[in-house]
C-alpha cells in the first residue's frame, strides 16, 4: 500500500479536535491510514484516546478538522452511516445489547447493513466470528450473563460482524493474561489480511508492539510523537509520560522478592478473615469449590489466576454480595456467612469492585462521602483528607462528576471510596484493569503506603508481577480451587505459576 | 426475550418456518372462534369481550413500543382520542362506513406520529415518556378549547352504528391485525434491530442501525393500532368527549396490563389483558377496591416477577424442565 497519491487513503483525518467548553479532549490530530495498515495509539489515561475513537466512529462530533473515508468527506456523518460505510468500533467499557443473545448481538450489524442476507450465510458468518473470538459456546447466552472479559470479546465480535474496512479497537486487551494476549494478537493478525485498516488503542504494549507497524502517542489530547513502533517505544519522552517503571520490564525473568515483599516476622496472630471450605456459584454453575484461606491482620494476600478462575467470585463471596452454597466465612471472630452485605461492610470489610462502579450522578467528593454516611463530621473530614492525601488528583477534581474523570482517576476514586469506610480489610479487585502502566505504578504506590500503615488487604490481580510485589502470601486459583499457595517469593519462582499464565498448564 | 413464539437468536431457521406455519394456523383458528363468539355468548360476555379485545390491542401496541422498543409512552390516550374524534367526525360528516373511517383514523394517527417523531425522538428514556404525556395533554386541551369538535361537552355520532356483536367482530379483526403487526415486528429481523435500539441506542448506531427509522416504524405501527381502537370505542359509545376519549386511563391501563402480563413478552398483552379485565369485572361493584387491588398486584409483580405473569410462567417451566442439570456447568 505504498502508492499514496494515486488513490485516496482509506482514512484521512486532518486537524481533528474536540473541545468540551474549555476542556480540550483532542487537538490537531492527523491520521492517515491505507488499507492493510495498523496504527497503535497509546497514551496515559485521560489523554483523549477514547475521544479519538468517538470522533472517528461518529459518536462524537468534532469541533474542528475533517475526516475523509475512501476519499469522501464524512465529518458530519452520524455514527450509523459511518458504520454502514465500513467503520467498526468497540467500546472500552463493553456496551453489548444486554437483553439479547450473543448471536443476536452479532445479527444486529448483519441485518442493519444487509437486511436481505440469506439466513444460512448470516448464521455461518456469525458462527465463524464467534469461533474466532472464542465465544462459540456462548452463542445462545444472553449478553447480560457474560462476565466482563467475555463482553469485551463480544465487543470485538460485534464489530467484526459489520465486516469493517476500518476497525477501531479500544482497549480490547485490557485484563487479559499473557496466554490470552497471545490469542488476541493472533486474532488481530488474522484480521490484517490487507483488506482493512486497524487502529488499536491499547495499554497492553505487547499488542501494539506485535500488531502495529506504526505507533502514535497521545498526551493531553495532542500527538506527542508518532513513528515506527519500535522507535517510539524506545524514546525517553514516551518512557517518561507513559511507560513509567515498567519500561523495559517486559522480558524480566521471575526475580527474587523485592524488599517490600519480604515476609514479615512470623507473628502468630489470630486471623482476621477465614474462609473454610467455601463453595459458591451463580445459579446452576458452581464457580468456587471447597476453598479455604485466611488473612492475619496487616497481611496482604494476593489472589492470582486466569480469567474465569473464580477470583472475582471469591471477592464477591467475602463481601457477601454473593451467597455461599457451602462452608463458613469468619471475620474478626464472627461467623459472617449469612450476614447481609451492608452488615459486613459496617463490620469493616470494604470491597473495591472490578469495573470501578463509580456513581455517575454524584461528584467525586459525594462518591467518597457515600461510604462514610454515619460518621461524625470531624471524623469524616479526617478521612476525606487522608484519601486526598493519598490521591491529590481527587482533591483537585472534588467537584467534578464521578465518571467525568479518566479511567485512572476513577480507579483512584474507587480505592478512596473503599477507604472512606475506615475498613479493617479491603478487597481490591483488578484495580489495574485498563490502566496505563504509569497509572498502575501510582495506584500500587498508594497500596504500598496503605500496607505500611498496617491495613489488611486482599489483592485480586491479573498483573502477576505487581501483585507479587506487594503481597505477603499468594494463592493461585484455578477453576475455582486453590492450586498453589505460599509466600509471595516462593510462588513467584514456582514453575506452576508460569505454566498457568503461559497457558501450558493442563 | 423473543419469548415463547420465536426461537431466540436464530432468526430464520427452518424450525422457525415450521413454527410460523403452526402459529398462523393457531391464530387463524382463534380468529375464527372469535368471529363466531358473539353468536354464542350472552350479551354480557360480548360486552366484556369487546372491552377485552380493545384493551389487548392497546396493550399490544404499548408493548411494541415499551417492551421491544424501549419507548415508554404515556401518550396512548392522544392517539386513542385522535382516532375517536376522526372516526366520529367522518361518520357524521362524510357518510363513509365504519371500516373506511377506521382506516382514515389509522392514517391520521400515523401522520401525527410522524409529525411528532422529530421532536419526541430527541428525548430519551424518561424524557421521552414526559414528552408523550405532554402531547396527550396538549391534544386534550386543544379539543376542549377549540369550538369545532363540540368543545368540552363533545359530540354524538348521528348516524346508525353497528350493534355490539358486530363491533365485537370489528375488534376481533383489529386484534388480528395487531397480532400480525406484532408477529412481524417481534419475530423478524426488524425485531433484532428494534431490540438493539432498546438495549443501547448509541451502540446500535455504531453497528449501522438507523435508530431513528427503526423507532419511527414502531411508533407508526403502534399509533395506527391505537387510533383504530379509539375509533372503535367511539363507535361503541356513539359519542366522543375530550375527558373520556383523551382520558389518562387509556394511557395507564395498557401500561398496567403489559406490566402484569409481561413487558417485552409476546403473550404479555393477552395474559395481562385477560387478568386486568377479569379483576375489573369481578370487582365492578367495588371500584375503590378494584383500583387498590390492581395497585397491589402491580407492586407485587414488579417486586417479585418483573417480567410479569408470562415471565413467571417461563421461569417455572424452565426450572421444572432442567432439575438434573445442576452442578455440571461450574466444574
Amino acid at each position: 500500500m505504498s502508492d499514496i497519491g494515486s488513490r485516496p487513503a482509506l482514512l484521512d483525518a486532518a486537524g481533528l479536535g474536540k473541545r468540551y467548553g474549555g476542556i480540550v479532549a483532542n487537538d490537531g490530530i492527523d491520521i492517515r491510514l491505507d488499507q492493510g495498515q495498523a496504527l497503535g495509539v497509546i497514551g496515559p489515561n485521560g489523554a483523549g484516546k477514547s475521544t479519538l475513537v468517538g470522533l472517528l466512529g461518529g459518536a462524537i462530533a468534532p469541533s474542528e478538522g475533517t475526516i475523509r473515508f475512501e476519499g469522501q468527506d464524512i465529518t458530519t456523518w452520524p455514527a450509523c452511516e459511518r458504520a454502514r460505510r465500513g467503520i467498526g468500533r468497540t467500546y472500552q467499557i463493553p456496551r453489548p445489547f444486554l437483553d439479547m443473545t450473543v448471536a443476536e448481538n452479532l445479527a444486529v450489524g448483519q441485518f442493519s447493513i444487509s437486511p436481505f442476507i440469506s439466513a444460512g450465510s448470516a448464521q455461518a458468518e456469525r458462527r465463524q466470528i464467534l469461533e474466532r473470538c472464542g465465544l462459540r459456546d456462548a452463542a445462545e447466552m444472553k449478553a447480560k450473563d457474560l462476565p466482563l472479559l467475555r463482553r469485551k470479546r463480544l465487543e470485538l465480535a460485534r464489530a467484526l460482524a459489520l465486516k469493517p474496512k476500518l476497525l477501531l479497537l479500544d482497549e480490547v486487551g485490557a485484563g487479559l493474561i499473557d496466554s490470552e494476549v497471545t490469542e488476541l494478537i493472533a486474532l488481530i493478525r488474522s484480521l490484517q489480511d490487507g483488506t482493512r485498516a486497524i487502529i488499536i488503542i491499547e495499554h497492553v504494549i505487547r499488542i501494539v508492539k506485535e500488531c502495529c507497524a506504526d505507533l502514535m502517542v497521545i498526551n493531553f489530547g495532542k500527538v506527542l510523537t508518532k513513528g515506527r513502533t519500535a522507535d517510539v517505544l524506545a524514546s525517553d519522552e514516551v518512557g517518561a509520560v507513559y511507560l513509567g517503571t515498567s519500561h523495559g520490564r517486559a522480558g524480566r525473568p521471575p526475580q527474587a522478592a523485592t524488599p517490600a515483599a519480604a515476609p514479615k516476622a512470623p507473628t502468630p496472630t489470630t486471623p482476621l478473615l477465614t474462609l473454610e471450605r467455601v463453595s459458591a456459584g451463580y445459579g446452576q454453575a458452581r464457580v468456587l469449590h471447597d476453598l479455604s484461606l485466611s488473612a492475619i491482620p496487616g497481611q496482604v494476600v494476593g489472589i492470582l489466576g486466569t480469567n474465569g478462575a473464580g477470583k472475582t467470585t471469591l471477592a464477591h463471596v467475602i463481601s457477601r454480595a454473593l451467597p455461599v452454597t457451602a462452608g463458613k466465612i469468619r471475620f474478626d471472630g464472627d461467623d459472617i456467612t449469612d450476614w447481609p452485605a451492608h452488615a459486613v461492610a459496617a463490620r469493616g470489610i470494604a470491597h473495591c469492585m472490578e469495573g470501578r462502579r463509580i456513581f455517575a450522578s454524584l461528584s467525586v467528593e459525594e462518591n467518597l462521602l457515600v461510604a462514610a454516611r454515619d460518621v461524625g463530621a470531624a471524623d469524616r473530614k479526617r478521612r476525606l483528607e487522608r484519601v486526598y492525601g493519598l490521591f491529590p488528583i481527587l482533591a483537585e477534581r472534588r467537584n467534578a462528576g464521578g465518571t467525568s474523570m479518566s479511567g485512572g482517576q476513577q480507579q483512584a476514586l474507587a480505592i478512596g471510596r473503599a477507604l472512606m469506610a475506615k475498613p479493617r480489610l479491603v478487597i481490591f479487585d483488578e484495580i489495574s484493569l485498563g490502566l496505563a502502566p504509569v497509572m498502575m505504578d501510582r495506584l500500587y504506590e498508594a497500596l504500598a503506603a496503605l500496607k505500611r500503615e498496617g491495613l489488611t488487604m486482599l489483592v485480586v490481580e491479573q498483573d502477576v508481577e505487581r501483585a507479587l510485589d506487594i503481597a505477603d502470601i499468594a494463592h493461585i486459583i484455578n477453576k475455582g480451587r486453590i492450586t498453589l499457595s505460599g509466600p509471595a517469593a516462593t510462588v513467584r519462582n514456582d514453575e506452576r505459576l508460569r505454566h498457568l499464565y503461559f497457558g501450558t498448564e493442563e | 426475550m423473543t419469548a415463547t413464539l420465536s426461537s431466540p437468536g436464530r432468526p430464520g431457521t427452518t424450525s422457525l418456518d415450521r413454527r410460523a406455519i403452526a402459529g398462523a394456523a393457531a391464530g387463524g383458528l382463534a380468529f375464527g372462534l372469535l368471529m363466531l363468539a358473539p353468536a354464542l355468548l350472552s350479551t354480557y360476555f360480548v360486552e366484556i369481550g369487546f372491552k377485552l379485545l380493545l384493551y389487548i390491542v392497546l396493550a399490544e401496541a404499548w408493548n411494541l413500543l415499551a417492551g421491544y422498543g424501549g419507548l415508554v409512552s404515556l401518550g396512548t390516550s392522544s392517539f386513542f382520542g385522535l382516532g375517536a374524534y376522526v372516526t366520529a367526525g367522518l361518520l357524521n360528516q362524510s357518510g363513509m362506513g365504519l371500516p373506511l373511517a377506521l382506516g382514515v383514523s389509522a392514517l391520521a394517527g400515523m401522520t401525527i406520529a410522524l409529525f411528532m417523531s422529530r421532536g419526541l425522538f430527541r428525548l430519551r428514556g424518561l424524557y421521552f415518556t414526559v414528552g408523550t404525556l405532554a402531547l396527550a395533554e396538549a391534544l386534550r386541551l386543544l379539543v376542549v378549547n377549540v369550538p369545532w369538535f363540540g368543545g368540552a361537552s363533545g359530540l354524538f355520532v348521528t348516524v346508525d352504528l353497528p350493534d355490539t356483536p358486530e363491533l365485537f367482530r370489528f375488534a376481533a379483526g383489529l386484534l388480528a391485525l395487531a397480532t400480525a403487526v406484532m408477529t412481524l415486528a417481534t419475530g423478524s429481523r426488524f425485531s433484532v434491530l428494534l431490540r438493539a435500539v432498546r438495549d443501547d441506542e448509541d451502540a446500535a448506531s455504531q453497528v449501522g442501525v438507523r435508530a431513528f427509522r427503526i423507532k419511527l416504524a414502531a411508533f407508526l405501527a403502534a399509533s395506527a393500532l391505537v387510533a383504530m381502537a379509539g375509533g372503535l370505542q367511539a363507535a361503541k359509545l356513539g359519542a366522543i368527549e375530550p375527558y373520556g376519549s383523551f382520558g389518562m386511563q387509556w394511557s395507564i391501563d395498557p401500561l398496567a396490563i403489559v406490566i402484569i402480563g409481561g413487558l417485552g413478552m409476546r403473550l404479555g398483552a393477552v395474559i395481562g389483558g385477560a387478568f386486568f379485565v377479569a379483576i375489573g369485572e369481578l370487582l365492578a361493584d367495588y371500584p375503590e377496591l378494584h383500583v387498590a387491588i390492581t395497585g397491589v398486584v402491580l407492586i407485587l409483580l414488579i417486586r417479585f416477577a418483573p417480567r410479569g405473569l408470562c415471565g413467571l410462567a417461563q421461569a417455572l417451566i424452565k426450572r421444572r424442565s432442567a432439575p438434573g442439570a445442576t452442578r455440571e456447568a461450574g466444574a
